[in-house]
């Protein structure tokens, strides 16, 4: 499904050029759970955020579902994007102006879903993630367990090919991370391809693969069974 | 602690430089307004104030019913109802006659056109005219004595002293000059350069012992305020009085006015007199509050916007025990602060514009630097606007809770009408308001202007027929036309531009008793009226005294006036006057023209008559469209010297003297433009703000969304939606209220445009385009942001 070689990225500032990701290749296959870690700054985020056609690479290709996308314009790459994949964020990043049912929702209005259609995908992603009794509250109004399942639920709805989680558990106790862990399980047993940045090796043993990072290389590739 | 809070004030102002700025400059610019629209009222509001015996002056007035029924009340007089009031009224101290003329000045070999008014000897005692030479008990007391203005003093003698001197008015009378006048104040109604005795109208043959010919203005000074009611129920039938004995008996009753009214309350409503000039001053107060007032919503919505920012200066100050009142104090501190600054930037603007904005307004504004009150008002204007300013922010910051805010767990509430909403509807409804009356003003400038005159104003110009014109007025002309520089010229009693003489009291065949109350406007020519106006003729033909002799009394009417007589075959029918012998016969029907308002739309009736029955005081001519008018007034002026060599060539062109009628409406309509321009300016501003800490507040959430797919379009769409949203709000508000101002200002003027819908489409898209262009530069700059800068979490 994804397909990464020789992948570049480089931070320029004024006085330094920094190679964020130096010549990185790995591959994804269709149904995998990957977990990328490594120490803060490693890079990780940014080959999530690469993969999740937010940011864009300086040298080397990606090849999403084998094709080239490391070319594509933002347009390409947001209509991508808004049809393959799912975003699973460390600080949740709901929307606090809206309610659950409305954050939830907002992927298929820019995916074009007709209203009837919406209604009955939110209220089954929402049945399927237990938050549907909270459907018309607001996100400082849940627990931050809630507030994730209701970011999971978001990034489910439009049931994406792909879910790219960072550090999903990162704000939450570890009874509310489990729960997440196990969602993510239970989205990747269904089908859906899962990669997940993770500080946390517990969180990584839920995965099929582990790859670790260091100053913007991959060390090493551990195949769980 | 003062000092503590200063410091804070400017490190705030300077670590913000941007909304600072946004800040000083809107409210600099709607302070300028306010000073310019401020000294433009108190200008309007001490129009003849100024008078010591002020509230003893009374203006005369007359008031009758037209053959319409209204009644109109004006304040031309008879020549003799001064003197008369004055030795048979005792409650009258003293009186004075005023009416302009111009004048040629001489002396020696300089001559200057001077506008001169005759007065009585009592002008310089009931008014405060204050004399710089000259004793005022005495100084009119002759016929040939002048009493000069400080400048007219000044261009005639330089710096010579005047007094004693002599100067000759007319070619003709040797005038020694008795005072001089200090100039006359920014704030009075009388214009002139110089006072000549009312009995030098005698020696110009100008006297009238007539109770029905209304030519001047009449004052009186009564010996006690509290009389005027006695007096009024005197004077109320003078002028019936001395005119019951003779053939055509007047139904004038007769009232006074005070002097210190005159100005703000000279609006004729059906005989009584209501605030006409006040009404322009309280709607100009009215449009100089609220662009104040939409200059400090500005600063009230961008310190409300960035209180997030501050919440945490005011949680760490709470800990440590500050109380509410002296937050609030700090917080109104930093709003006066500005005020001032802003205060001295406008100041300097007004410094800059003043002199354009006389221009505009016809007025000779001044600041009054050098007087205490200016500065008083000054310090009461600032304290105000930092007061109005910093009230709402100073409250809405002192309120926080520290420990919510110092936790971070302080959110902004979401509702449907926040006190920041509301203030940019207020903002936006006026700027609809103005927007639309801007509009609708200049329309119906347009449609004045575009309005048929019935003549043909092009290269058609006229003098005043000063000296010998009267006398060599044929050889002028045909000089003239056998010089190519006109086709053709007449004489006549007025400007074609202007509304001079009206009468009424004719009879014709058929006329009734009715028919002798109607009024008609009286011009009058020597010949070629028609050919020179570029008139269209119905029926008959021009008068032409060269070629008949009995044109002398000839007429020609217009349509409205044979309309109005009733007459089926009006050549060759005779008109005649009321208790006369004399007649005019009719010889032709010109098409209507507009000599009066092109916004009055109806035409009165017209009678041009020949030469026995006018006073030839002007003559047209129409330049030779074949030569260029360079060329064609040079000659026109070499002709003018050789006959009448006494007097400069002074010539109007018709067309422009036409435009003076839409003097009043544009400097409306310009005031108005210039007022909208600046209240939308500074609403954008705000708003421009506003959309900035919008964007930037919710940098995370449109981050969001463009993860979810949102495209830069949806985003920007997304963040002007609000804003749309309130200018439709406002545009609902402001329509009816638009809509109401201006048919109330149409009301005036009976040849005028009606209210469209599609003026109200036209503003709603204008406003809705402001707002884009203001708050797109935000929103897609905000649309067009990479989200993984915004949703990174470390």
């Amino acid at each position: 499904m994804i397909k990464i070689q020789q992948l570049e990225k480089l931070y320029r500032t004024e006085e330094i050029e920094t190679l964020v990701l130096n010549k990185i290749s790995f591959e994804v296959k269709e149904g995998e759970f990957v977990a990328v870690m490594g120490p803060s700054g490693c890079g990780k985020s940014t080959l999530l955020n690469i993969i999740g056609l937010l940011d864009d690479c300086d040298g080397g290709s990606f090849f999403f579902n084998n094709i080239d996308v490391s070319k594509y314009n933002e347009r390409k790459r947001s209509a991508l994007r808004k049809k393959n994949i799912g975003f699973v964020f460390q600080s949740f990043n709901l929307i606090d102006e809206l309610t659950v049912y409305e954050n939830v929702e907002l992927p298929l209005i820019y995916t074009k879903v007709k209203a009837s259609e919406r209604k009955e995908r939110v209220e089954e992603v929402l049945q399927q993630m237990q938050i549907m009794h909270r459907r018309n509250h607001f996100p400082q109004q849940l627990s931050g367990g809630q507030q994730q399942r209701v970011a999971v639920a978001r990034a489910v709805v439009n049931k994406p090919k792909l879910i790219l989680a960072d550090e999903p558990t990162g704000n939450l106790d570890s009874n509310n991370g489990n729960e997440v862990m196990q969602l993510l399980t239970e989205l990747n047993q269904a089908g859906t391809t899962v990669i997940m940045v993770t500080h946390s090796e517990h969180d990584a043993h839920f995965s099929h693969k582990i790859i670790r990072m260091l100053d913007g290389q991959i060390v090493t590739e551990n195949i769980l069974l | 602690m003062f000092k503590n809070y200063l410091k804070i004030a400017f490190r705030n102002l300077w670590k913000t430089k941007g909304y600072s700025l946004l800040n000083i400059v809107g409210l600099s610019i709607g302070m300028a307004s306010a000073i310019l629209i401020f000294l433009w009222i108190q200008n309007e509001l001490s129009i003849e104030r100024f008078h010591e015996k002020g509230n003893r002056i009374f203006v005369m007035y007359n008031k009758d019913k037209s053959t319409s029924g209204e009644i109109w009340a004006w304040n031309s007089t008879p020549q003799v109802m001064g003197p008369t009031l004055k030795t048979d009224y005792p409650e009258v101290e003293d009186m004075s006659r005023f009416t302009n003329s111009t004048f040629l000045v001489k002396l020696g070999d300089k001559k200057i056109n001077g506008q001169a008014a005759f007065v009585d000897s009592g002008f310089l005692k009931i008014f405060s005219f204050p004399l710089m030479q000259g004793n005022k008990e005495i100084a009119l007391n002759n016929t040939y004595d002048i009493v000069l203005t400080e400048k007219f003093a000044k261009s005639m003698f330089g710096n010579e002293d005047p007094m004693g001197k002599s100067l000759i008015l007319d070619s003709v009378h040797n005038f020694i000059v008795t005072g001089v006048l200090k100039d006359l104040p920014n704030n009075t109604i009388f214009r002139f350069d110089y006072l000549l005795p009312f009995s030098y109208q005698k020696v110009i043959g100008n006297m009238s012992e007539s109770w029905t010919n209304n030519s001047l203005r009449t004052y009186v000074l009564l010996k006690d305020p509290s009389l005027h009611s006695t007096f009024d129920s005197k004077v109320r039938t003078i002028t019936i009085d001395h005119t019951k004995e003779s053939a055509n008996p007047s139904t004038i009753e007769v009232f006074s006015h005070p002097l210190e009214k005159l100005y703000l309350y000279g609006k004729n409503d059906n005989g009584k007199l209501v605030a006409g000039n006040l009404v322009m001053v309280r709607l100009f107060s009215v449009i100089g509050a609220f662009i104040l007032l939409i200059a400090c919503i500005n600063f009230m919505n961008l310190s409300t916007a960035r209180s997030e920012k501050r919440a945490k200066e005011v949680g760490i100050r709470k800990v440590v025990g500050v109380t509410k009142t002296s937050l609030v104090l700090q917080f109104l501190g930093e709003s006066i602060l500005l005020s001032i600054i802003s205060f001295i930037l406008a100041l300097l603007l007004v410094t800059i514009v003043l002199s354009g904005f006389n221009t505009l307004v016809g007025k000779e504004l001044f600041i009054p630097f050098k007087t205490i009150n200016f500065w008083l008002y000054s310090i009461a204007f600032i304290l105000l606007t930092g007061l109005i300013a910093g009230s709402y922010p100073s409250f809405y910051l002192s309120s926080f809770n520290p420990v919510k805010v110092l936790k971070g767990t302080y959110k902004k509430v979401k509702a449907p009408f926040t006190p920041r909403k509301v203030l940019v509807t207020i903002q936006f409804t006026f700027a609809i308001i103005l927007i639309t009356s801007t509009i609708i003003i200049s329309k119906q400038i347009r449609f004045g202007l575009e309005r048929e005159a019935g003549y043909d104003r092009k290269d058609l110009v006229y003098i005043f027929n000063e000296g010998d014109v009267k006398k060599h007025f044929s050889a002028i002309k045909n000089d003239l036309i056998s010089r190519g520089a006109i086709l053709s010229a007449t004489m006549n009693q007025s400007p074609i531009t202007q509304r001079w003489s009206d009468s009424w009291g004719f009879k014709w065949s058929g006329s009734t008793k009715e028919d002798e109350k109607e009024l008609f406007l009286r011009l009058g020519t020597d010949a070629d009226f028609v050919k020179t106006m570029g008139l269209e003729l119905i029926q008959g033909r021009d008068i032409d005294v060269y070629q008949y002799p009995s044109d002398s009394s000839a007429l020609i009417l217009n349509e409205s006036a044979v309309k109005a007589m009733r007459l089926e075959d009006p050549i060759g029918q005779k008109v005649g006057f009321v208790g006369g012998d004399a007649q005019m016969t009719i010889v032709g029907v010109i098409k209507d023209f507009i000599i009066e308002s092109p916004f009055q739309e109806k035409i009165t009736p017209m009678m041009i008559a020949g030469p026995i029955y006018y006073w030839p005081n002007v003559a047209h001519f129409k330049l030779n469209p074949a030569n260029n008018n360079i060329e064609n007034l040079k000659i026109l002026k070499e002709v003018l010297a050789k006959y009448n060599p006494e007097y400069p060539a002074n010539y109007v062109f018709a067309d422009e003297n036409y435009a003076t009628k839409f003097k009043g409406i544009e400097r409306t309509g310009k005031l108005v433009v210039l007022f909208a321009g600046l209240t939308i300016f500074i609403s954008c501003l705000g708003l421009f703000g506003l959309a900035t800490y919008m964007a930037e507040n919710r940098v995370k959430e449109i981050g969001i969304r463009k993860v979810l797919g949102a495209s830069v379009f949806e985003v920007t769409s997304l963040l002007s939606r609000e804003f749309l949203t309130l200018v439709l709000i406002s545009f609902v508000i402001a329509t009816p209220i638009a809509w109401y101002i201006m048919h109330q200002w149409l009301a005036d003027y009976s040849y005028k445009i009606s209210i469209e819908w599609w003026i109200f489409a036209l503003v709603a898209l204008i406003a809705i385009l402001i707002t884009l262009f203001t708050v797109s530069f935000q929103s897609i700059k905000a649309a067009i942001a990479n989200p993984v800068k915004s949703l990174r979490d470390e």
